[in-house]
């Protein structure tokens, strides 16, 4: 029974990528919904996976495209794929994010503001005089939409690469039950990692600016191996047992 | 291949009905108080503040719409295998979403409020009567929505995941877009509104949310009356701007220049992104003066 390594290490690869794209994500979780904390009012898992899945839907688009077209599907089709699972996930982030800053500023009335700086690393304006009295921050500050956009270009691209490799194993690019299957573990893939990630991260974070951002580490060492068990189980599955 | 007249015709079909669909999600999560605002909700009581707002948290938004979404597609999907119209088939399966989503309500409504009678929290029947249509009723026209235009997407554009699949994940997406956007208006301000203007939520106010309405109790309705005004739509925009942007940039170009326009979107918003932050501090000032003390005057 041989099980190919490199479909194994992709796939753990790409959930690992996952782990690491959800600490870039700024969530203030419920505290944010009251505009209490600085980032989107909402849980870690449910941003990270919206617009990790958003990518993924557009990857599945692009990798159907390619794979069934003559020629097959080669490396460059295969970045092209990421690619698209990326940009699909960066455009649903940064149009929640966008739209989130937008009822901060104009409906409840408060500027963007990071409390964990106290300069924006990225615009140098000052933060700390910004915050209102007993909150940690509130709104979506550029530091954090940037941020949040790489956490989406991460998300997207580790989403993907799970799916396509799923895809390459099952070798039935149009088969619905073997598309049905890829997609449904790759969503699978996704909120393990992402739930990992977000009990590393501890309900809130703002970015790569974020004292809890060191903690990235732990969460990489977590995802793989969580990764590399649900690649393990994966594979045999979708037919990738010679 | 559809020609890119039609397919353009398409995109902009779907991106209307993902409006209508993140202006329903978000509108069902304030008459029925979900996910994080309702942390305030479920506060209330315990903080001694009873009080006759709907108190349903199911789950989180997102996976709880990719339930109703999924529901929905696969009923859709197995009328349609028996020749039902496709209207008829999206309709009946919306309706079965819907009913789920009642369902789940009604028991997470009662559950939650029973588990609160130690901090005298009434289970007013009445507003289970009146507030689980109207959560149903908000649910359907966004399951209705995001079928449909998932149904657009696997049928006629030829997007290979099949229909429920896409339905889930554009359930998660509608979901996390609505839990991320509107839902700030119902926590942070029509929560609030007994808290000055222009700040957020002082930690010490949590709990502490408004009873009265502008006549007699605030219930769930009170509170979808006012979000409608603005949470409500801009979620709605949020959702058509994501399934328009995505799928405009594919339709319109093929390969890496789709991965280019999609680039060239991300950084006009974030740019847009700046302005806001730069109009939003200029406009409202700081809260302490310079040197990080007092007030200023």
């Amino acid at each position: 029974m041989i099980i190919d390594p490199i479909s194994i290490a992709l796939i753990t690869l790409g959930g690992v990528l996952i782990g690491l794209g959800v600490h870039f994500i700024p969530v203030g979780g419920a505290p944010a919904a009251m505009a209490q904390a600085t980032g989107v009012g909402t849980g870690t898992v449910q941003l990270a996976a919206g617009a990790g899945l958003t990518g993924l839907i557009s990857a599945g688009f692009m990798y159907n495209f390619l794979a069934t077209a003559p020629g097959g599907f080669g490396t460059s089709d295969f970045i092209l794929v990421l690619a698209s699972g990326a940009v699909g996930a960066m455009i649903m982030i940064t149009v929640t994010m966008f739209i989130g800053q937008l009822v901060y500023v104009y409906c409840v009335g408060v500027p963007p503001v990071s409390a964990k700086v106290d300069k924006d690393p990225i615009t140098g304006d000052r933060q700390d005089i910004y915050v209102s009295q007993g909150t940690e921050g509130h709104g979506v500050p550029t530091v954090s939409f940037v941020s949040g956009t790489i956490g989406g270009l991460f998300g997207g691209v580790g989403g993907s690469m799970v799916y396509v490799q799923l895809m390459q194993i099952g070798n039935a690019p149009a088969d619905p039950a073997i598309v049905a299957l890829a997609g449904i573990f790759a969503t699978g893939v996704f909120y393990v990692n992402a739930v990992l990630a977000s009990y590393n991260i501890g309900g809130t974070i703002e970015g790569f600016h974020d004292p809890k951002f060191k903690r990235v580490p732990k969460a990489i060492i977590s995802c793989l191996i969580a990764s590399l068990l649900c690649a393990i189980i994966a594979v045999p599955i979708m037919g990738g047992v010679s | 291949m559809i020609d890119p007249i039609t397919g353009l015709g398409l995109v902009a079909l779907m991106g209307a009905l993902a409006t209508i669909a993140g202006a329903a999600e978000d509108l069902e999560s304030d008459v029925g108080s979900q996910s994080n605002p309702n942390s305030q909700v479920q506060l209330a009581a315990q903080m001694d503040f009873p009080h006759r707002i709907f108190n349903k948290a199911i789950s989180g938004e997102p996976p709880a719409y990719g339930l109703w979404c999924a529901t929905g597609a696969t009923v859709a999907s197995v009328l349609l295998a028996q020749n039902m119209s496709v209207i008829f088939a999206i309709a009946i399966g919306s309706l079965a979403g819907a009913i789920l989503l009642g369902l789940f309500s009604v028991t997470a409504h009662m559950g939650r409020t029973a588990s609160q009678k130690r901090f005298k929290q009434p289970v007013y029947m009445d507003m289970v009567i009146g507030h689980v249509p109207s959560i149903m009723a908000h649910g359907f026209i966004a399951v209705f929505c995001i079928v449909s235009f998932s149904y657009i997407m696997f049928e006629i554009l030829g997007h290979p995941f099949p229909l429920p699949l896409l339905a889930f994940l554009w359930g998660i997406t509608a979901g996390a877009i609505g839990s991320s956007t509107g839902d700030v208006h119902y926590g942070a301000e029509r929560e609030f509104q007994n808290q000055p203007f222009g700040s957020g939520l002082n930690a010490a106010q949590s709990g502490n949310i408004v009873r009265k309405a502008e006549s007699g109790l605030r219930n769930g309705m009170d509170n979808v009356w006012a979000c409608a005004k603005f949470g409500g739509p801009v979620t709605g925009l949020a959702l058509g701007w994501t399934v328009f942007f995505d799928n405009w940039r594919s339709t319109v170009f093929s390969g890496m220049n789709a991965v280019i326009a999609g680039l060239i979107i991300v950084l006009i918003l974030i740019l847009a992104n700046r302005l806001v932050e730069v109009k939003a501090r200029k406009a409202y000032g700081p809260y302490k003066d310079e040197e990080g003390g007092a007030e200023p005057a």
